[in-house]
């Protein structure tokens, strides 16, 4: 009940303070819409079926980039982190598209792709590759010898070691690598749907803006905002559940 | 007959002397400890004696080998029971289950077989070390100070279990430790290590079963001084 309040207290408390400052005259309320018109507008977004065809949208492309480039990013870090002959080859170019800000991507991957969905996917994997494969390159160097030894003497198979010792080994440094990426994928989707969609919560900001409806664009950034929020707080409560040991390691 | 043989055994890390001029032996069902100044070489010779570590000489050892681990021993992302059944899966199903229920008794573990390492005490994590490397029924066992982090009533206890367990398999085993009294008191022989060679070997005596009291006996503060004289007044 206590945690409750201090869950819900100051959403109140923003939400009041809003309504306030919006409704003094102070400020254009066509520029600052107050809370109740931001509900409003939300309440329509959600009647006509613009919200939730927007969300389905967007959510789609988060949740298949987001798979792509995490698994080529697992991968592939596992493989370099291991394997010295893979580290050699794949750096340099890893090495040189790192810098890159992955939104500078976009223009090209739409020349190349155009605008439908994997032409996105294709942004997203892209940009969570990164942390992906660079954390789980770390967590895969870092294994203790003893585990790799120790596994050696009582399995000759070096795919069970793979899959039961490097692997979890490396678990928690690609988890943290994955939920990098959760917000990483979210810049991404929004980003290429600015830059050219006919869905999502990115194109609904974008055509708000032109029609001016900013209490219609302060409800997509507020459903934005809490999928990413409730996004990671799932992908967190999913990996308790799929590795209860997780919580004892110290990363 | 001689279940280990090394001859003329030296090890270097990248031009570093960890240890040259060994010569090793140990019968089958012998228990070896080995002890020495933190540093001297003991974990390099157990790593060697499995072949995790290049090294020049001779090295004749049994193919199956198990090994207890200084650290990390034991999977964290696996609980107890998975832990022990690492690596069986050549074994038919019902076999395997057989041998894990089996190791769980032997580590005295059974009612805490789906806890991970993290939920158990020290000793307790060591007993599934050591039950796990059992389990793949070892002709030897190399340990390497496998009681070193534990207090020592923790200690004394399972020094008991281990040589119950020894009892029972007998197995071959070389037991690194820095604890004199441990040495004396699990092993048949004890190998001094001075800096990277060994410098001295003594036998112990005292009959089998043994019991903590043995501890107390004259003769066994008397071997623990000598063994303590020869590491200590070493000159490298
Ligand atoms: N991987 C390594 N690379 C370089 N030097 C090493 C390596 N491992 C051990 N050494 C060195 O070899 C010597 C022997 O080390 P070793 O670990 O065998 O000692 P130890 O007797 O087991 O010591 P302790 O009682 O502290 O465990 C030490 O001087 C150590 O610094
Ligand atoms: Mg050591």
């Amino acid at each position: 009940m206590k945690r409750f309040l201090w869950f819900t207290l100051p959403i109140v408390l923003t939400l009041v303070l809003w309504e306030i400052i919006s409704r003094s005259g102070f400020v254009s309320p066509a520029l600052f819409p107050p809370p109740s018109k931001v509900a409003v507008a939300l309440w329509g977004m959600i009647t006509a079926g613009t919200l939730f065809s927007d969300l389905r949208a967007s959510l789609w492309r988060i949740v298949a980039g987001l798979f792509v480039g995490s698994a080529v990013g697992i991968f592939i870090g596992l493989l370099t982190g291991r394997m010295k002959s893979f580290a050699n080859a794949l750096s340099p170019i890893i090495q040189i598209l790192r810098p890159l800000p992955p939104v500078a991507i976009i223009p090209l991957v739409i020349v190349w792709f155009g605008i439908d969905d994997g032409a996105k996917i294709f942004s997203i994997a892209f940009a969570v590759f990164f942390p992906v494969w660079i954390n789980t390159h770390i967590g895969a160097r870092q294994i203790p010898q003893a585990f790799l030894w120790g596994a050696k003497l009582l399995t000759a198979s070096s795919m069970k070691i793979f899959r039961e010792v490097i692997f979890p080994a490396a678990l928690p440094f690609i988890i943290a690598g994955v939920r990098t990426g959760i917000a990483i994928a979210f810049i991404m989707v929004f980003v290429s749907e600015l830059a050219g969609a006919s869905s999502g919560l990115g194109y609904r900001i974008s055509i708000t803006h032109l029609a001016y409806r900013i209490d219609e664009m302060i409800a997509a950034l507020i459903m934005l905002g809490a999928l990413g929020a409730i996004a990671d707080q799932l992908f967190v409560f999913g990996t308790r559940k799929l590795f209860p040991w997780i919580k004892f390691s110290s990363k | 007959m001689s279940h280990i043989a090394v001859k003329n055994l030296a090890v270097h890390y990248d031009g570093y002397c960890a240890l040259k001029d060994i010569e090793f032996e140990a019968g089958k069902g012998e228990f070896v400890a080995i002890v020495g100044k933190s540093g001297s070489g003991k974990t390099t010779f157990l790593h060697a004696l499995a072949h995790f570590i290049p090294f020049s000489g001779e090295i004749a050892v049994p193919k199956n080998v198990g090994m207890v681990f200084q650290h990390y021993a034991v999977f964290p992302w696996f609980t107890a029971s998975e832990n022990i059944g690492f690596g069986l899966g050549d074994k038919s199903g019902n076999e395997r289950v057989q041998i894990v229920r089996e190791h769980l008794k032997l580590a005295e573990l059974e009612d805490k077989k789906d806890k991970y390492p993290a939920e158990l005490s020290g000793g307790q994590v060591q007993r599934i070390a050591i039950a796990r490397s059992l389990a793949h029924n070892p002709e030897v066992l190399l340990m390497d100070e496998p009681y070193g982090a534990l207090d020592a009533y923790t200690r004394d206890k399972m020094q008991q279990w281990l040589l119950d367990v020894w009892a029972t398999h007998k197995k071959t085993v070389v037991y690194v430790t820095h604890d004199i009294e441990e040495a004396v008191f699990l092993a048949d022989r004890v190998l001094v290590l001075n800096h990277h060679k060994f410098t001295k070997e003594f036998m112990v005596p005292f009959a089998r079963p043994r019991h903590e009291e043995v501890k107390f006996t004259p003769e066994f503060s008397r071997l623990r001084k000598e063994i303590f004289e020869s590491i200590n007044s070493f000159e490298g």
